[in-house]
Protein backbone atom coordinates (compact mmCIF):
# COMPACT_ATOMS: atom_id res chain seq x y z
CA UNK A 1 0.00 0.00 0.00
CA UNK A 2 3.02 2.44 1.06
CA UNK A 3 4.17 1.75 -2.62
CA UNK A 4 0.79 2.30 -4.19
CA UNK A 5 0.82 5.72 -2.47
CA UNK A 6 4.28 6.54 -3.45
CA UNK A 7 3.63 6.03 -7.17
CA UNK A 8 0.18 7.80 -7.16
CA UNK A 9 2.32 10.48 -5.56
CA UNK A 10 4.73 10.41 -8.09
CA UNK A 11 2.30 10.85 -10.82
CA UNK A 12 1.40 14.48 -9.46
CA UNK A 13 5.32 15.76 -10.42
CA UNK A 14 5.03 18.69 -13.04
CA UNK A 15 1.03 18.05 -13.19
CA UNK A 16 -1.09 20.98 -13.22
CA UNK A 17 -2.60 19.34 -10.46
CA UNK A 18 -0.22 21.17 -8.05
CA UNK A 19 -0.67 24.38 -9.72
CA UNK A 20 -4.37 24.25 -9.22
CA UNK A 21 -3.60 23.19 -5.49
CA UNK A 22 -1.52 26.52 -5.07
CA UNK A 23 -4.42 28.94 -6.41
CA UNK A 24 -6.91 28.51 -3.32
CA UNK A 25 -3.98 29.71 -0.71
CA UNK A 26 -2.44 32.70 -3.27
CA UNK A 27 -6.05 34.08 -3.83
CA UNK A 28 -7.17 34.10 -0.43
CA UNK A 29 -3.41 36.11 0.88
CA UNK A 30 -4.39 38.57 -1.94
CA UNK A 31 -7.72 38.83 -1.17
CA UNK A 32 -7.05 38.61 2.68
CA UNK A 33 -4.29 41.90 2.20
CA UNK A 34 -6.59 43.96 -0.09
CA UNK A 35 -9.56 43.67 2.67
CA UNK A 36 -7.15 44.72 5.27
CA UNK A 37 -5.63 47.18 3.66
CA UNK A 38 -9.01 48.72 2.39
CA UNK A 39 -9.86 48.92 6.16
CA UNK A 40 -13.47 47.64 4.94
CA UNK A 41 -12.45 44.00 6.78
CA UNK A 42 -13.20 42.78 10.13
CA UNK A 43 -10.85 44.93 12.96
CA UNK A 44 -10.97 41.85 15.39
CA UNK A 45 -8.94 38.34 14.73
CA UNK A 46 -11.45 35.88 15.76
CA UNK A 47 -13.64 37.93 13.00
CA UNK A 48 -10.96 37.95 10.54
CA UNK A 49 -10.53 34.04 11.00
CA UNK A 50 -14.10 33.23 10.46
CA UNK A 51 -14.52 35.59 7.52
CA UNK A 52 -11.12 33.77 5.92
CA UNK A 53 -12.49 30.67 6.57
CA UNK A 54 -16.54 31.80 5.20
CA UNK A 55 -14.49 32.10 1.58
CA UNK A 56 -12.96 29.27 1.71
CA UNK A 57 -16.07 26.95 3.11
CA UNK A 58 -18.71 28.17 0.83
CA UNK A 59 -16.48 29.09 -2.92
CA UNK A 60 -13.11 28.03 -2.92
CA UNK A 61 -13.49 24.77 -0.74
CA UNK A 62 -15.90 23.17 -3.58
CA UNK A 63 -14.23 24.80 -6.38
CA UNK A 64 -10.63 23.51 -5.30
CA UNK A 65 -12.19 20.15 -4.60
CA UNK A 66 -13.75 20.03 -8.77
CA UNK A 67 -10.18 21.11 -9.65
CA UNK A 68 -7.99 18.59 -7.95
CA UNK A 69 -10.41 15.18 -8.22
CA UNK A 70 -11.15 15.96 -11.93
CA UNK A 71 -7.10 16.71 -12.52
CA UNK A 72 -5.83 13.64 -10.55
CA UNK A 73 -8.61 11.59 -12.42
CA UNK A 74 -7.32 13.14 -16.08
CA UNK A 75 -3.75 11.97 -15.01
CA UNK A 76 -4.74 8.25 -16.30
CA UNK A 77 -7.76 9.47 -18.20
CA UNK A 78 -6.25 11.57 -20.24
CA UNK A 79 -3.04 9.58 -21.63
CA UNK A 80 -5.41 6.38 -20.57
CA UNK A 81 -3.15 4.77 -18.47
CA UNK A 82 -6.07 2.98 -16.51
CA UNK A 83 -5.72 -0.04 -19.00
CA UNK A 84 -1.87 -0.40 -17.99
CA UNK A 85 -2.36 0.74 -13.99
CA UNK A 86 -5.35 -1.46 -13.34
CA UNK A 87 -3.95 -4.94 -15.46
CA UNK A 88 -0.48 -4.66 -13.06
CA UNK A 89 -0.43 -7.51 -10.33
CA UNK A 90 -1.52 -5.31 -7.63
CA UNK A 91 -4.89 -5.46 -5.88
CA UNK A 92 -6.70 -2.87 -7.50
CA UNK A 93 -8.61 -1.29 -4.12
CA UNK A 94 -4.78 -0.39 -3.15
CA UNK A 95 -4.78 1.76 -6.64
CA UNK A 96 -7.99 3.71 -5.80
CA UNK A 97 -7.46 3.86 -1.83
CA UNK A 98 -3.93 5.04 -3.14
CA UNK A 99 -6.07 7.71 -5.50
CA UNK A 100 -8.19 8.81 -2.49
CA UNK A 101 -5.56 9.66 0.40
CA UNK A 102 -3.59 11.21 -2.25
CA UNK A 103 -6.80 13.15 -2.87
CA UNK A 104 -7.70 13.60 1.09
CA UNK A 105 -4.07 14.77 1.66
CA UNK A 106 -3.76 17.41 -1.22
CA UNK A 107 -6.92 18.49 -0.08
CA UNK A 108 -5.63 18.77 3.32
CA UNK A 109 -2.54 20.81 2.59
CA UNK A 110 -4.62 23.31 0.67
CA UNK A 111 -6.98 24.04 3.42
CA UNK A 112 -4.28 24.51 5.87
CA UNK A 113 -2.35 26.56 3.31
CA UNK A 114 -5.80 28.85 3.37
CA UNK A 115 -5.29 28.67 7.01
CA UNK A 116 -1.77 30.07 7.38
CA UNK A 117 -2.63 32.33 3.99
CA UNK A 118 -5.09 34.19 5.61
CA UNK A 119 -3.37 34.74 8.87
CA UNK A 120 -0.70 35.70 7.02
CA UNK A 121 -2.72 38.42 4.81
CA UNK A 122 -3.26 40.71 7.98
CA UNK A 123 0.46 41.77 9.14
CA UNK A 124 0.81 42.52 5.10
CA UNK A 125 -2.20 43.94 4.40
CA UNK A 126 -1.78 46.08 7.62
CA UNK A 127 1.07 47.68 6.05
CA UNK A 128 -0.10 49.18 3.10
CA UNK A 129 -3.06 50.83 5.05
CA UNK A 130 -3.15 54.34 7.66
CA UNK A 131 -3.61 53.15 11.36
CA UNK A 132 -4.70 50.06 10.78
CA UNK A 133 -5.06 47.82 13.30
CA UNK A 134 -6.14 44.37 14.16
CA UNK A 135 -7.73 43.57 17.68
CA UNK A 136 -6.97 40.77 19.52
CA UNK A 137 -4.67 37.46 18.68
CA UNK A 138 -4.61 35.27 16.38
CA UNK A 139 -5.86 32.25 17.34
CA UNK A 140 -4.11 29.25 15.93
CA UNK A 141 -6.26 26.72 17.86
CA UNK A 142 -9.12 28.40 16.27
CA UNK A 143 -8.12 28.35 12.94
CA UNK A 144 -7.17 24.83 12.69
CA UNK A 145 -10.66 23.82 14.71
CA UNK A 146 -12.46 25.83 11.73
CA UNK A 147 -10.62 24.70 8.78
CA UNK A 148 -9.87 21.01 10.35
CA UNK A 149 -14.17 20.62 10.50
CA UNK A 150 -14.60 22.37 7.16
CA UNK A 151 -12.10 19.68 6.07
CA UNK A 152 -14.24 16.33 7.56
CA UNK A 153 -17.62 18.14 6.99
CA UNK A 154 -16.56 18.73 2.75
CA UNK A 155 -15.42 14.94 2.87
CA UNK A 156 -18.78 14.06 1.19
CA UNK A 157 -18.10 16.37 -1.64
CA UNK A 158 -14.57 15.30 -1.93
CA UNK A 159 -15.62 11.34 -2.04
CA UNK A 160 -18.95 12.62 -4.70
CA UNK A 161 -16.56 14.80 -6.82
CA UNK A 162 -13.86 12.29 -6.80
CA UNK A 163 -16.04 9.08 -7.87
CA UNK A 164 -17.88 11.05 -10.82
CA UNK A 165 -14.08 12.32 -11.78
CA UNK A 166 -12.55 8.91 -11.77
CA UNK A 167 -15.89 7.05 -13.60
CA UNK A 168 -16.42 9.57 -16.37
CA UNK A 169 -13.30 10.28 -18.72
CA UNK A 170 -14.55 13.50 -20.02
CA UNK A 171 -14.32 15.99 -16.91
CA UNK A 172 -17.41 17.81 -18.02
CA UNK A 173 -19.79 15.40 -16.03
CA UNK A 174 -18.02 15.94 -12.76
CA UNK A 175 -16.83 19.92 -13.42
CA UNK A 176 -20.83 20.35 -14.07
CA UNK A 177 -22.29 18.98 -11.11
CA UNK A 178 -19.31 20.42 -9.00
CA UNK A 179 -20.29 23.87 -10.24
CA UNK A 180 -24.20 23.29 -9.86
CA UNK A 181 -23.78 22.29 -6.60
CA UNK A 182 -21.44 25.33 -5.73
CA UNK A 183 -24.06 27.69 -7.17
CA UNK A 184 -27.20 25.57 -4.95
CA UNK A 185 -25.02 25.77 -1.81
CA UNK A 186 -24.63 29.78 -2.64
CA UNK A 187 -28.56 30.14 -3.34
CA UNK A 188 -29.67 28.05 -0.92
CA UNK A 189 -27.74 28.91 2.25
CA UNK A 190 -29.59 29.92 4.55
CA UNK A 191 -32.23 27.19 4.13
CA UNK A 192 -33.56 25.27 6.94
CA UNK A 193 -32.78 21.83 4.97
CA UNK A 194 -29.39 23.14 3.36
CA UNK A 195 -27.86 21.27 6.46
CA UNK A 196 -28.51 18.21 4.57
CA UNK A 197 -26.95 19.25 1.09
CA UNK A 198 -23.15 17.76 0.83
CA UNK A 199 -21.92 21.47 -0.80
CA UNK A 200 -23.74 23.11 2.21
CA UNK A 201 -21.96 21.04 5.01
CA UNK A 202 -18.59 22.93 5.03
CA UNK A 203 -20.57 26.15 5.61
CA UNK A 204 -22.79 25.14 8.42
CA UNK A 205 -19.85 24.39 10.48
CA UNK A 206 -19.87 28.08 11.23
CA UNK A 207 -23.87 28.05 12.22
CA UNK A 208 -24.75 29.93 15.53
CA UNK A 209 -26.05 26.87 16.63
CA UNK A 210 -22.97 24.31 17.70
CA UNK A 211 -25.32 21.29 17.47
CA UNK A 212 -26.14 22.56 13.87
CA UNK A 213 -22.28 22.67 12.78
CA UNK A 214 -21.37 19.50 14.96
CA UNK A 215 -24.00 17.45 12.63
CA UNK A 216 -22.54 19.21 9.56
CA UNK A 217 -19.14 17.35 10.00
CA UNK A 218 -20.87 13.94 11.29
CA UNK A 219 -22.60 13.32 8.08
CA UNK A 220 -20.14 14.91 5.93
CA UNK A 221 -17.88 12.92 7.50
CA UNK A 222 -19.30 9.84 8.14
CA UNK A 223 -21.14 10.30 4.47
CA UNK A 224 -18.08 10.66 2.94
CA UNK A 225 -16.35 7.82 4.21
CA UNK A 226 -19.31 6.22 3.22
CA UNK A 227 -19.06 7.02 -0.18
CA UNK A 228 -15.40 6.67 -0.73
CA UNK A 229 -15.71 3.03 0.44
CA UNK A 230 -18.17 1.84 -1.78
CA UNK A 231 -16.71 3.92 -4.79
CA UNK A 232 -13.55 1.94 -4.08
CA UNK A 233 -15.04 -1.19 -4.14
CA UNK A 234 -17.35 -0.34 -7.54
CA UNK A 235 -14.03 0.55 -8.96
CA UNK A 236 -12.09 -2.56 -8.28
CA UNK A 237 -14.83 -5.17 -9.43
CA UNK A 238 -16.17 -3.25 -12.49
CA UNK A 239 -15.12 -3.65 -16.17
CA UNK A 240 -12.36 -1.37 -17.69
CA UNK A 241 -13.09 -1.33 -21.36
CA UNK B 1 3.91 -31.66 -24.55
CA UNK B 2 4.68 -28.03 -25.28
CA UNK B 3 3.73 -25.54 -22.24
CA UNK B 4 0.72 -23.48 -22.87
CA UNK B 5 1.74 -19.63 -21.53
CA UNK B 6 -1.47 -18.14 -22.13
CA UNK B 7 -4.99 -19.93 -22.47
CA UNK B 8 -8.51 -18.77 -23.55
CA UNK B 9 -10.80 -21.32 -23.24
CA UNK B 10 -14.36 -20.73 -24.90
CA UNK B 11 -14.48 -17.13 -24.23
CA UNK B 12 -17.38 -15.17 -24.61
CA UNK B 13 -18.17 -11.45 -24.29
CA UNK B 14 -21.67 -10.00 -25.40
CA UNK B 15 -22.11 -6.01 -25.14
CA UNK B 16 -26.00 -5.97 -25.92
CA UNK B 17 -26.75 -7.79 -28.27
CA UNK B 18 -23.63 -7.62 -30.20
CA UNK B 19 -21.51 -10.50 -29.66
CA UNK B 20 -17.55 -9.34 -29.47
CA UNK B 21 -16.32 -12.65 -28.70
CA UNK B 22 -17.71 -16.07 -29.64
CA UNK B 23 -16.29 -18.98 -27.96
CA UNK B 24 -12.81 -17.86 -28.50
CA UNK B 25 -10.28 -20.48 -27.96
CA UNK B 26 -6.37 -20.07 -28.22
CA UNK B 27 -3.45 -21.50 -26.81
CA UNK B 28 -0.06 -19.70 -26.59
CA UNK B 29 2.73 -22.05 -26.43
CA UNK B 30 5.89 -20.78 -24.55
CA UNK B 31 8.93 -19.54 -26.71
CA UNK B 32 7.03 -18.41 -29.48
CA UNK B 33 6.14 -15.37 -30.73
CA UNK B 34 2.02 -15.24 -32.02
CA UNK B 35 0.45 -13.47 -34.16
CA UNK B 36 -2.48 -12.24 -33.15
CA UNK B 37 -4.45 -11.43 -36.99
CA UNK B 38 -7.93 -9.81 -37.54
CA UNK B 39 -8.95 -7.30 -39.17
CA UNK B 40 -9.64 -3.79 -37.60
CA UNK B 41 -12.88 -4.54 -35.54
CA UNK B 42 -12.51 -8.21 -35.11
CA UNK B 43 -12.19 -8.55 -31.38
CA UNK B 44 -8.32 -8.62 -30.80
CA UNK B 45 -8.01 -5.93 -27.95
CA UNK B 46 -10.80 -7.28 -26.44
CA UNK B 47 -9.17 -10.53 -26.22
CA UNK B 48 -6.16 -9.33 -24.81
CA UNK B 49 -8.53 -6.94 -22.52
CA UNK B 50 -10.09 -10.44 -21.44
CA UNK B 51 -6.37 -12.11 -21.28
CA UNK B 52 -5.33 -9.45 -18.76
CA UNK B 53 -8.50 -8.98 -16.96
CA UNK B 54 -9.81 -5.74 -17.58
CA UNK B 55 -12.76 -7.40 -18.98
CA UNK B 56 -14.81 -10.16 -17.61
CA UNK B 57 -16.49 -12.17 -19.84
CA UNK B 58 -20.12 -13.69 -19.60
CA UNK B 59 -18.37 -17.44 -19.97
CA UNK B 60 -15.31 -19.09 -20.92
CA UNK B 61 -11.63 -19.27 -18.64
CA UNK B 62 -8.50 -17.60 -18.83
CA UNK B 63 -5.22 -18.90 -17.57
CA UNK B 64 -2.03 -16.69 -17.41
CA UNK B 65 0.92 -19.52 -16.60
CA UNK B 66 -1.49 -21.93 -15.66
CA UNK B 67 -3.17 -19.49 -12.75
CA UNK B 68 -6.50 -19.10 -13.46
CA UNK B 69 -7.08 -15.27 -14.05
CA UNK B 70 -10.56 -15.27 -11.93
CA UNK B 71 -9.46 -16.96 -9.16
CA UNK B 72 -5.92 -16.11 -9.10
CA UNK B 73 -5.23 -12.89 -10.86
CA UNK B 74 -2.23 -11.83 -9.11
CA UNK B 75 -0.48 -14.53 -9.93
CA UNK B 76 -1.58 -14.96 -13.34
CA UNK B 77 -0.79 -11.34 -14.00
CA UNK B 78 2.85 -11.25 -12.17
CA UNK B 79 4.21 -12.86 -14.94
CA UNK B 80 2.60 -10.73 -17.67
CA UNK B 81 3.74 -7.28 -19.45
CA UNK B 82 1.71 -5.94 -21.78
CA UNK B 83 1.19 -2.55 -24.02
CA UNK B 84 -2.40 -2.20 -24.56
CA UNK B 85 -3.08 -0.30 -27.72
CA UNK B 86 -1.13 3.59 -27.31
CA UNK B 87 1.73 3.30 -25.22
CA UNK B 88 -0.11 5.40 -22.56
CA UNK B 89 2.84 7.09 -20.13
CA UNK B 90 1.99 10.22 -18.18
CA UNK B 91 3.49 13.08 -20.47
CA UNK B 92 4.29 15.29 -17.37
CA UNK B 93 7.08 12.77 -16.54
CA UNK B 94 10.44 11.56 -17.62
CA UNK B 95 10.60 8.39 -19.12
CA UNK B 96 12.59 6.92 -15.95
CA UNK B 97 9.70 8.35 -13.80
CA UNK B 98 7.13 6.21 -15.81
CA UNK B 99 9.31 3.49 -15.27
CA UNK B 100 9.73 4.00 -11.86
CA UNK B 101 5.79 4.43 -10.67
CA UNK B 102 5.09 0.94 -12.29
CA UNK B 103 8.12 -0.51 -10.34
CA UNK B 104 6.85 0.35 -7.15
CA UNK B 105 3.19 -0.64 -7.90
CA UNK B 106 4.85 -4.12 -8.81
CA UNK B 107 7.45 -4.05 -6.47
CA UNK B 108 10.63 -4.43 -8.95
CA UNK B 109 14.51 -3.53 -7.59
CA UNK B 110 15.58 -0.67 -9.36
CA UNK B 111 18.00 -2.02 -10.79
CA UNK B 112 14.95 -3.77 -13.12
CA UNK B 113 14.55 -0.15 -14.89
CA UNK B 114 18.13 0.17 -15.74
CA UNK B 115 17.83 -3.51 -17.19
CA UNK B 116 14.89 -3.25 -19.53
CA UNK B 117 15.84 0.70 -20.83
CA UNK B 118 19.02 -1.02 -22.41
CA UNK B 119 16.60 -4.10 -23.75
CA UNK B 120 14.87 -1.52 -25.65
CA UNK B 121 17.66 1.43 -26.06
CA UNK B 122 16.27 3.82 -24.46
CA UNK B 123 18.82 4.65 -21.64
CA UNK B 124 19.87 8.37 -23.37
CA UNK B 125 16.39 9.55 -23.81
CA UNK B 126 15.21 8.53 -20.10
CA UNK B 127 15.77 11.81 -18.29
CA UNK B 128 13.41 13.50 -20.86
CA UNK B 129 10.14 14.19 -20.47
CA UNK B 130 8.02 11.89 -22.10
CA UNK B 131 5.60 14.58 -23.63
CA UNK B 132 8.57 15.01 -25.94
CA UNK B 133 8.80 11.78 -27.05
CA UNK B 134 8.26 10.85 -30.23
CA UNK B 135 5.93 7.64 -30.80
CA UNK B 136 8.55 5.48 -32.06
CA UNK B 137 9.52 6.37 -28.67
CA UNK B 138 7.09 6.03 -26.70
CA UNK B 139 6.78 2.82 -28.25
CA UNK B 140 9.77 1.84 -26.98
CA UNK B 141 9.31 3.34 -23.86
CA UNK B 142 6.01 1.74 -23.39
CA UNK B 143 7.49 -1.92 -23.77
CA UNK B 144 10.32 -0.78 -21.51
CA UNK B 145 7.40 -0.59 -18.70
CA UNK B 146 6.35 -4.12 -19.49
CA UNK B 147 9.37 -5.95 -19.24
CA UNK B 148 10.18 -4.12 -15.88
CA UNK B 149 8.73 -7.33 -14.24
CA UNK B 150 11.14 -9.65 -16.39
CA UNK B 151 7.73 -11.41 -17.46
CA UNK B 152 7.44 -14.64 -18.90
CA UNK B 153 4.31 -13.58 -21.40
CA UNK B 154 4.69 -10.59 -22.96
CA UNK B 155 1.47 -8.66 -24.66
CA UNK B 156 2.08 -6.45 -27.41
CA UNK B 157 -1.43 -4.73 -28.67
CA UNK B 158 -0.92 -3.55 -32.46
CA UNK B 159 3.35 -2.61 -31.67
CA UNK B 160 3.91 -0.66 -35.00
CA UNK B 161 0.87 0.80 -35.04
CA UNK B 162 1.32 4.72 -36.19
CA UNK B 163 5.29 3.94 -36.85
CA UNK B 164 7.21 5.60 -39.87
CA UNK B 165 8.66 2.85 -42.32
CA UNK B 166 11.98 3.39 -39.98
CA UNK B 167 10.28 3.05 -36.58
CA UNK B 168 7.90 -0.05 -37.80
CA UNK B 169 11.79 -2.22 -39.06
CA UNK B 170 13.26 -1.10 -35.69
CA UNK B 171 10.28 -2.24 -33.31
CA UNK B 172 9.91 -5.17 -35.51
CA UNK B 173 13.76 -6.14 -34.93
CA UNK B 174 13.00 -5.20 -31.67
CA UNK B 175 10.48 -7.62 -31.38
CA UNK B 176 12.14 -10.65 -33.09
CA UNK B 177 14.88 -10.69 -30.44
CA UNK B 178 13.19 -10.10 -27.30
CA UNK B 179 12.54 -14.28 -27.46
CA UNK B 180 16.15 -14.71 -27.08
CA UNK B 181 17.10 -11.94 -24.97
CA UNK B 182 14.59 -11.96 -22.02
CA UNK B 183 13.47 -16.02 -22.57
CA UNK B 184 9.76 -13.98 -23.08
CA UNK B 185 6.65 -15.13 -25.20
CA UNK B 186 5.60 -12.97 -27.31
CA UNK B 187 1.91 -12.57 -28.33
CA UNK B 188 1.31 -9.79 -30.65
CA UNK B 189 -1.80 -8.63 -32.41
CA UNK B 190 -1.84 -6.80 -35.63
CA UNK B 191 -3.84 -6.33 -38.72
CA UNK B 192 -0.92 -6.65 -41.02
CA UNK B 193 -0.44 -9.42 -42.30
CA UNK B 194 3.28 -9.21 -43.83
CA UNK B 195 3.97 -8.12 -39.89
CA UNK B 196 2.83 -10.99 -38.80
CA UNK B 197 4.33 -13.41 -41.18
CA UNK B 198 8.05 -11.63 -40.71
CA UNK B 199 8.27 -11.85 -37.12
CA UNK B 200 5.15 -14.99 -35.84
CA UNK B 201 6.28 -18.14 -35.24
CA UNK B 202 2.18 -19.14 -34.63
CA UNK B 203 -0.66 -17.25 -35.68
CA UNK B 204 -4.60 -16.70 -34.63
CA UNK B 205 -6.95 -15.59 -37.06
CA UNK B 206 -9.65 -13.91 -35.50
CA UNK B 207 -12.50 -12.71 -37.39
CA UNK B 208 -16.12 -11.20 -35.85
CA UNK B 209 -15.11 -12.61 -32.34
CA UNK B 210 -14.27 -15.65 -33.80
CA UNK B 211 -11.22 -18.16 -33.83
CA UNK B 212 -10.40 -19.23 -37.44
CA UNK B 213 -7.00 -20.51 -37.06
CA UNK B 214 -4.70 -20.91 -34.14
CA UNK B 215 -1.69 -22.86 -34.76
CA UNK B 216 2.08 -22.55 -36.09
CA UNK B 217 2.64 -20.96 -39.44
CA UNK B 218 3.59 -24.13 -41.03
CA UNK B 219 0.32 -25.31 -40.21
CA UNK B 220 -1.59 -22.87 -41.85
CA UNK B 221 0.14 -22.45 -45.19
CA UNK B 222 -0.58 -26.04 -45.15
CA UNK B 223 -4.06 -25.01 -44.93
CA UNK B 224 -3.83 -23.29 -47.95
CA UNK B 225 -3.46 -25.19 -51.35
CA UNK B 226 -1.11 -24.25 -53.85
CA UNK B 227 -2.29 -23.17 -57.34
CA UNK B 228 -0.94 -23.37 -60.40
CA UNK B 229 0.07 -20.98 -62.63
CA UNK B 230 -0.11 -21.13 -66.48
CA UNK B 231 0.21 -18.55 -69.49
CA UNK B 232 0.40 -20.73 -72.50
CA UNK B 233 -1.06 -19.80 -76.30
CA UNK B 234 -2.94 -20.27 -78.14
CA UNK B 235 -5.17 -20.24 -75.67
CA UNK B 236 -7.95 -22.75 -76.94
CA UNK B 237 -5.78 -25.10 -77.61
CA UNK B 238 -4.28 -24.85 -73.85
CA UNK B 239 -8.04 -25.42 -72.54
CA UNK B 240 -8.20 -28.13 -74.25
CA UNK B 241 -4.89 -29.85 -73.14
CA UNK B 242 -4.93 -28.56 -69.47
CA UNK B 243 -8.63 -29.97 -69.56
CA UNK B 244 -7.09 -33.02 -71.19
CA UNK B 245 -4.73 -33.41 -68.43
CA UNK B 246 -7.00 -33.67 -65.96
CA UNK B 247 -7.02 -30.64 -64.33
CA UNK B 248 -10.75 -29.64 -63.25
CA UNK B 249 -12.05 -26.17 -62.41
CA UNK B 250 -9.32 -24.23 -64.26
CA UNK B 251 -9.92 -20.85 -64.16
CA UNK B 252 -9.34 -18.75 -67.33
CA UNK B 253 -8.35 -15.11 -68.09
CA UNK B 254 -7.57 -14.57 -71.32
CA UNK B 255 -3.92 -16.70 -71.83
CA UNK B 256 -3.39 -17.37 -68.43
CA UNK B 257 -4.68 -20.05 -66.51
CA UNK B 258 -4.96 -20.99 -62.77
CA UNK B 259 -5.52 -24.23 -61.59
CA UNK B 260 -6.33 -24.77 -58.01
CA UNK B 261 -6.98 -28.45 -58.15
CA UNK B 262 -5.44 -29.56 -54.68
CA UNK B 263 -5.20 -33.05 -55.47
CA UNK B 264 -3.28 -32.95 -58.85
CA UNK B 265 -0.63 -30.21 -57.93
CA UNK B 266 2.33 -31.77 -57.88
CA UNK B 267 5.75 -31.16 -59.53
CA UNK B 268 5.45 -34.14 -61.73
CA UNK B 269 1.99 -32.99 -63.01
CA UNK B 270 3.11 -29.58 -63.63
CA UNK B 271 6.26 -30.75 -65.73
CA UNK B 272 3.78 -33.31 -67.61
CA UNK B 273 1.73 -30.75 -68.60
CA UNK B 274 4.22 -28.48 -69.75
CA UNK B 275 5.45 -30.93 -72.04
CA UNK B 276 1.92 -31.85 -73.31
CA UNK B 277 1.49 -27.99 -74.06
CA UNK B 278 4.40 -28.24 -75.40
CA UNK B 279 3.73 -31.03 -78.12
CA UNK B 280 -0.25 -29.85 -78.84
CA UNK B 281 2.26 -26.04 -80.57
CA UNK B 282 1.28 -24.25 -77.15
CA UNK B 283 4.18 -21.51 -76.47
CA UNK B 284 4.07 -21.63 -72.82
CA UNK B 285 5.30 -18.68 -71.68
CA UNK B 286 5.23 -18.75 -67.56
CA UNK B 287 4.10 -22.11 -65.91
CA UNK B 288 4.79 -22.00 -62.10
CA UNK B 289 3.78 -23.69 -58.42
CA UNK B 290 2.45 -20.37 -56.47
CA UNK B 291 3.17 -20.97 -52.65
CA UNK B 292 0.44 -19.54 -50.65
CA UNK B 293 1.43 -16.54 -48.81
CA UNK B 294 -0.52 -15.56 -45.39
CA UNK B 295 -2.26 -13.16 -46.98
CA UNK B 296 -3.70 -15.46 -49.60
CA UNK B 297 -4.29 -17.98 -46.59
CA UNK B 298 -5.87 -15.48 -44.65
CA UNK B 299 -7.79 -14.18 -47.38
CA UNK B 300 -8.96 -17.61 -48.05
CA UNK B 301 -10.09 -18.47 -44.10
CA UNK B 302 -11.65 -14.83 -43.53
CA UNK B 303 -13.77 -15.78 -47.05
CA UNK B 304 -15.03 -18.57 -45.87
CA UNK B 305 -15.63 -18.88 -41.85
CA UNK B 306 -17.75 -21.62 -42.02
CA UNK B 307 -15.67 -24.00 -44.27
CA UNK B 308 -12.09 -22.99 -42.40
CA UNK B 309 -13.65 -24.02 -38.99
Amino acid sequence: MINALIAEALKLRRSLVLLVAATPPVMVFALGVLIVASGNGPEEWTMQTMAGSAIWAFFLLPMSVIGITALIAQLEHGPNTWSHTLALPVPRWQVFAAKVLVTLGLMAVVSFAVALAGWASVPVGLQFGDDLEMAGQFDPGLALQLYGKMFIAGLLVMAIQWTLAMRFRSFAAPVSIGIGGTFVAVAAASAEQGLYFPWLMPVNVLASEGSRGELAVMMGGLGGLIVFTLAIIWMSRRDWG
Amino acid sequence: MTETVLTLQGVTLRYGKLTALDGVDLAIPSGAIYGFLGPNGAGKTTAIRCAMGLLTPQSGRVAIGGHDLKRNRRKALASVGAVIETPALFPNLTGRENLDVTRRLIGARPAQIDRALELVDMRDAAKRRVGHYSLGMKQRMGLARALLAEPRLLILDEPTNGLDPAGIRDMRALIRDLPTRTGATIFMSSHLLSEVEQIATHVGLLQHGRVLFDGSLDDLSRQQTPRLIVEASPADNAAAVIAGAGFANAIREGDRFTLADADALTTERAAALNAALHAAGCAVSELRLERADLETTFMTLTAQPEDAA
